[in-house]
């Protein structure tokens, strides 16, 4: 089965100690792995304001990490976890591979068009020299 | 039947002179325009789709700054007719604006 790509983001009690987040982040790395996933990044975006109250906080931690695994189960297993654990307020899985195939169909599209459009442009030149030619000769 | 054909031929007399008047006097009309008053004048700027001015082929859910612009003060989300999108880009923005809200990055509505 192909390789899926994730984004998962969460959001912690912005009074979680670093150790805390540190802990809960390789919890879920040791999760994935088990799993057969793979986490290719993680970014601490860091406190920030969120846009609603969430647990009458209203400001977070924000974790964001790219996951790699070819089947569902390493999502499943990775959202029970976070949903169990207690300094995380909220988290989203988006399902990106999908998305990012369509991105490269439309960009390869687009790089096609661009590579037709200059051959249209040159096809007429031809043209120019060759009637400067007929004319030439009756001048 | 000869009502028709005449009718039809006025119609498009008419249309195709009110249409070669309309170039003929848009040009000289839209700019002189405002000069002459009496008449209506709309000028309205013709919006156009941000993302295809940038070429986007994927509007993130992750860059709020960008999706700000498209929900209203209440948390709304813009239609088309305000912001000029095109329908494209209008459904991939609408699918972006809702998964920000849901990782609390845009409002579902706007607090008290």
């Amino acid at each position: 089965m192909e390789e899926r790509l994730y984004d998962l983001i969460f959001i912690l009690r912005p009074d979680t100690p670093e150790a805390d987040i540190d802990k809960v982040i390789s919890t879920l790395e040791h999760a994935a792995t088990e799993k057969g996933g793979k986490i290719d990044s993680v970014n601490k975006w860091g406190r920030k304001r969120m846009a609603y109250r969430v647990q009458k906080l209203r400001e977070g931690y924000f974790v964001y990490m790219v996951i790699r695994s070819s089947h569902g189960e390493v999502v499943k297993e990775l959202e029970r976890r976070l949903k169990v654990s207690d300094p995380v307020i909220k988290y989203l899985t988006v399902r990106l591979d999908e998305e990012l195939k369509r991105q490269e169909k439309l960009k390869r599209h687009r790089e096609r068009r661009a590579a037709r459009r200059p051959r249209k442009t040159v096809t007429p030149a031809p043209a120019m020299p060759g009637a400067e030619q007929a004319v030439a000769p009756t001048a | 039947m000869a009502e028709e054909n005449t009718q039809q031929q006025s119609y498009g007399g008419g249309g195709g002179g009110s249409r070669s008047s309309g170039p003929g006097g848009g040009p000289g009309g839209r700019p002189g325009g405002p000069a002459k008053r009496g008449k209506r004048n709309f000028v309205r700027k013709k919006k156009v789709c941000r993302f295809c001015v940038d070429k986007a082929d994927f509007i993130d859910y992750k860059k709020a700054e960008i999706l700000a612009p498209f929900i209203q003060e209440r948390g709304k989300i813009l239609p088309r007719r305000m912001t000029g999108t095109c329908a494209r880009h209008q459904r991939w923005l609408t699918v972006a604006i809702k998964r920000a809200q849901n990782i609390a990055l845009l409002p579902f509505a706007a607090e008290l």
